[in-house]
């Protein structure tokens, strides 16, 4: 019962670590807590509907599923399509609002203000598009499968958790070995100096609200898949994703997702011990620890 | 008819000034101090709650049902909600601002959860019915209740707004601006920046749990669904529209907005047909967030502006705090020759 | 001013604009020079190189490099023109390391000549070739100092500036410093050097300039400034003024 509850709570870990290594990139180099992040992720979920319901109107071929999994290559290819509309919904924000804050010298607390504006109208523009009501990307149901010491997961989760392991290897890779990567820690750590080097500081900027964006955007796909696709579903993820990025520590992209796996992990436990209702206080409890014993978090520099 | 209209604008400017009062509460935190406040919709929903608690009379279905006078209810409602701003602030004050806004927003859903949870406390779902409200013994007599509520609520209103006043002015209130504009001016001028912010948080608090405490009496329920983000967004709506920093301006932007609000909800029920009305709510949602980022940009004054108690400069002092600094560049430049 | 490397116009800079710092310098630097720019605490020294450098708001006036007007070229854009900028603090990026540091710097040169600078640089500072996977923020003050420098060499600069680059280290230290500059220099580097170690400055530079209270009040050879009493005047005077100038 325990290992299952593991076994859960990793999947779900993964989706908010994911999310959360988006929110800590842009935090670190944005420098403020973006509370329209959450709206990325079911903009994200909602584009890929959108397009693979497109996609399987004109082909229905397109909807048979692949293999074990209970979604057809419509999906695939709409999350490709998504990751790059939703980074460019996050470019438009940016170019639009947040952009034009920064260089009028906006302080923090404006440019929260304003995603939190921000988020409330792209939530309430989904719910006047869609509806408040579930959706799903296939009616297709999955049996879980015996995968040992009495964990059961269906193959669409193992592929969740799967794909998330190989996106965020690919990012640290991208962070550590890369030119652009270097420049991104750069930016991040001292924004002068990276211009002063000759760093394009805002090109980097925009190349971070892009990844982040594409992160938010397979966490909301995931989230859709496995769960469902709501309105809500970003903005209810967002005090996980808080908690994990400054539980892991701003800018620290293995602190985000081993943070994000910690409070999946919690979460699912909690959830045995006093009841799936308390779910989403888990978080703010983590949230609260962290500020309170360690505010830089498990490997973050000063708060 | 006119009968009607009358006690449709008394409950209508009732609600403003409802709102006018979380404004308030919220013009203390940021007004005065700058701290952004993402979880007003927790602290109302507390003074709400623990209001309800104290007044309504024992019932096997809850706890509480102290039956306690309105007032009672009303000051517990304000000291409950202003606890739980000095612990919150106490938790964030010294962090970065936007950890304090992330630690309200969670206050919120924990606030939220606790009342759709709790059943025993706070009757779950269903809420908390029966509130007694003021002159309720002329129920029978709409207009003059109506009225009578109006003037109750008239009188709370006018009693904050001087009290804040006087704040303002006073030299406590000196500081607080002084600790605004210029932290590390302040912290020069000897005064513990840190305390001041923190009282000033949990008095903003506690206003906004008043408010919670007289809207319930007013409306004679309370239910989770009263207190969801969508106010909060409502009452920042309210401040930014009207004039941060500036408490006529607080009590204007509520009236402004929640009569576009109440105005927009109007044409939506007459425009759409009855399955579409909650899509439609959507709209009036998105309308205002747009309206509000607009203001961000355009004139992040608001309407009345900020009315400059204290001058900007505190000598010539440079400012070193970075936690009001847009990026490290500035506070970097204010360091160096 | 003609054939200068590097100059400035009537130059009116600062970060507020109702408070200029740098007020109205005219001020030039020859190629192959080694200039030092003197003065007391909050004469302007740092505004003046960082407006140069475009990381101070400019309100009149001009800056050119060779002839051409870069008052408004963007901060990043200036080490592509060949001039570069060694800051007083936080010089370098203290979570990367010493090699991504100086990668990071390559990253505008053309992919050929990435390596060939990049050793270059590691063989004018053996101590940063020997452990480069080592984070800066590792680094003793006067390594950081040094990986800073080679950072702005790595592009082979025309100009290099520097802010006070001896502030904090211990005088042996600090000679280093001064000997390293001074051979960058030989090896045919402009340089623009912001210094309180007077002494020790004028002695590796070609000339000296004064500023106080913004302006440029006094100029001249090297040699002759180091004996110059109008120097000691200069200096000694600011501090009678009992100003509250932001520092």
């Amino acid at each position: 019962m325990i290992a299952q509850a593991l076994m859960d709570g990793m999947i779900a870990g993964a989706m908010i670590g994911l999310g959360a290594i988006g929110i800590t990139l842009t935090y670190s180099i944005l420098r403020f807590a973006n509370f329209a992040h959450g709206e990325l992720i079911t903009w994200g979920a909602y584009l890929a509907l959108a397009i693979s319901g497109g996609l399987g109107y004109l082909s229905s071929t397109l909807t048979a599923p692949i293999g074990p999994f209970s979604f057809g290559w419509s999906l695939p290819l709409a999350g490709v399509l998504a990751v790059l509309l939703t980074g460019a919904l996050a470019l438009l924000a940016d170019a639009l609002l947040f952009g034009r804050l920064r260089a009028r010298r906006g302080t923090v607390i404006i440019m929260v203000m304003a995603s939190f504006g921000a988020a409330l109208t792209l939530r309430s523009l989904l719910e006047f598009i869609f509806t408040s009501k579930p959706a799903y990307y296939t009616k297709a149901l999955q049996i879980a499968q015996p995968l040992g010491g009495g964990i059961r997961a269906t193959p669409d989760q193992m592929l969740t958790l799967g794909l998330s392991a190989v996106l965020v290897l690919a990012i640290h890779l991208l962070l550590t070995r890369t030119a652009i990567g270097r420049a991104m820690r750069a930016v991040s750590e001292n924004q002068q100096l990276a211009g002063i080097v000759g760093i394009d500081v805002r090109a980097i900027i925009r190349v971070v609200w892009l990844l982040g964006a594409g992160l938010a955007c397979v966490a909301g796909i995931m989230a859709g898949l496995l769960v469902q696709i709501r309105p809500h579903m970003g903005h209810d993820l967002l005090l996980p994703l808080f908690a994990a990025a400054i539980l892991g520590g701003i800018g620290s992209v293995p602190g985000a997702m081993l943070a994000g796996l910690i409070v999946g992990l919690s979460e699912a436990i909690a959830v045995q011990v006093i009841g799936a209702e308390w779910r989403a206080a888990v978080a703010f409890v983590i949230l609260v620890a962290v500020l309170l014993v360690h505010p830089q978090g498990l490997f973050g520099r000063r708060a | 008819m006119s009968g009607e209209l009358v006690g449709y604008g008394a409950f209508f400017l009732t609600m403003a000034l409802t709102y006018a009062i979380m404004c308030l509460g919220l013009n203390v935190q940021w007004g005065q101090t700058g701290l952004f406040n993402v979880g007003v919709a927790g602290f109302v929903a507390i003074g709400a709650y623990v209001s309800a608690i104290l007044t309504t009379p024992d019932s096997s279905g809850h706890f509480g049902g102290f039956d306690l006078p309105i007032v009672i209810g009303w000051l517990g409602g304000a000291l409950a909600a202003a606890l739980v701003s000095f612990l919150i602030g106490a938790l964030t004050i010294r962090l970065r601002a936007d950890y304090l806004a992330i630690a309200t927003f969670g206050v919120a859903v924990v606030v939220q959860l606790c009342a759709l949870n709790l059943q025993s406390i706070t009757g779950g779902p269903f809420g908390i019915g029966f509130i007694p409200r003021p002159f309720a013994g002329l129920a029978g007599e709409p207009l003059a209740f109506s009225l009578l509520n109006l003037g109750v609520l008239a009188l709370v209103v006018l009693a904050v707004y001087l009290t804040l006043e006087r704040l303002v002015r006073s030299p406590w209130g000196r500081v607080l601006r002084a600790i605004r504009e210029d932290e590390a001016a302040a912290l020069a001028l000897g005064k513990n920046a840190v305390r001041f912010r923190l009282q000033a948080f949990a008095i903003g608090g506690g206003i906004m749990g008043l408010a919670g405490a007289v809207h319930a009496h007013f409306i004679g329920f309370v239910a989770p669904d009263n207190y969801v983000p969508i106010l909060t967004f409502q009452v920042w709506a309210m401040l930014i529209v009207g004039g941060s920093g500036n408490n006529r301006g607080a009590i204007l932007g509520a009236v402004l907005v929640w009569g576009l609000w109440t105005a927009s909800a109007a044409a939506i029920s007459v425009l759409f047909p009855p399955e579409q009305q909650a899509r439609a709510a959507a709209l009036q949602i998105v309308m205002i967030g747009l309206a509000l980022c607009a203001v961000l940009l355009l004139r992040p004054r608001g309407l009345l502006g900020e009315v400059r108690v204290v001058s900007r400069h505190v000598g010539n002092l440079p400012a070193i705090g970075a936690r009001d600094f847009p990026n490290k560049e500035i506070a970097s430049h204010a360091r160096e020759p | 001013m003609t054939g200068a490397m590097l100059s400035t116009e009537a130059l009116v800079a600062g970060y507020e604009r109702d408070l200029p710092i740098v007020r109205g310098i005219d001020f030039a630097v020859q190629a192959g020079e080694l200039v030092v720019v003197l003065g007391p605490n909050g004469a302007g020294k740092s505004t003046l190189v960082k407006a140069m450098v475009g990381l101070v708001p400019i309100h009149s006036g001009s800056v050119r490099l060779r002839e051409i007007d870069t008052t408004s070229t963007p901060a990043h854009e200036r080490i592509r023109r060949g001039v570069a900028f060694v800051p007083q603090t936080e010089n370098v990026f203290a979570m990367l390391s010493i090699g991504e540091n100086l990668l990071v710097a390559a990253n505008i040169l053309p992919r050929g000549e990435r390596d060939r600078r990049l050793r270059a640089v590691y063989g004018l500072f053996p101590d940063l070739a020997a452990r480069p996977s080592l984070k800066a923020g590792q680094l003793s003050g006067g390594q950081r100092q040094m990986l800073a420098v080679a950072r702005a060499l790595v592009v082979e600069p025309s100009v290099l500036i520097l802010d006070e680059p001896s502030a904090g280290l211990s005088p042996k230290i600090a000679a280093e410093v001064f000997r390293t500059l001074k051979s960058i220099n030989e090896a045919g580097v402009t340089i623009v050097l912001v210094e309180q170690n007077v002494k020790a400055a004028l002695a590796i530079a070609d000339r000296g300039v004064i500023l106080v209270d913004g302006k440029l009040r006094h100029e001249g050879p090297a040699a002759s400034l180091a004996s110059d009493p109008v120097v000691a005047e200069l200096y000694l005077g600011a501090h009678r003024r009992a100003a509250v100038v932001p520092a």
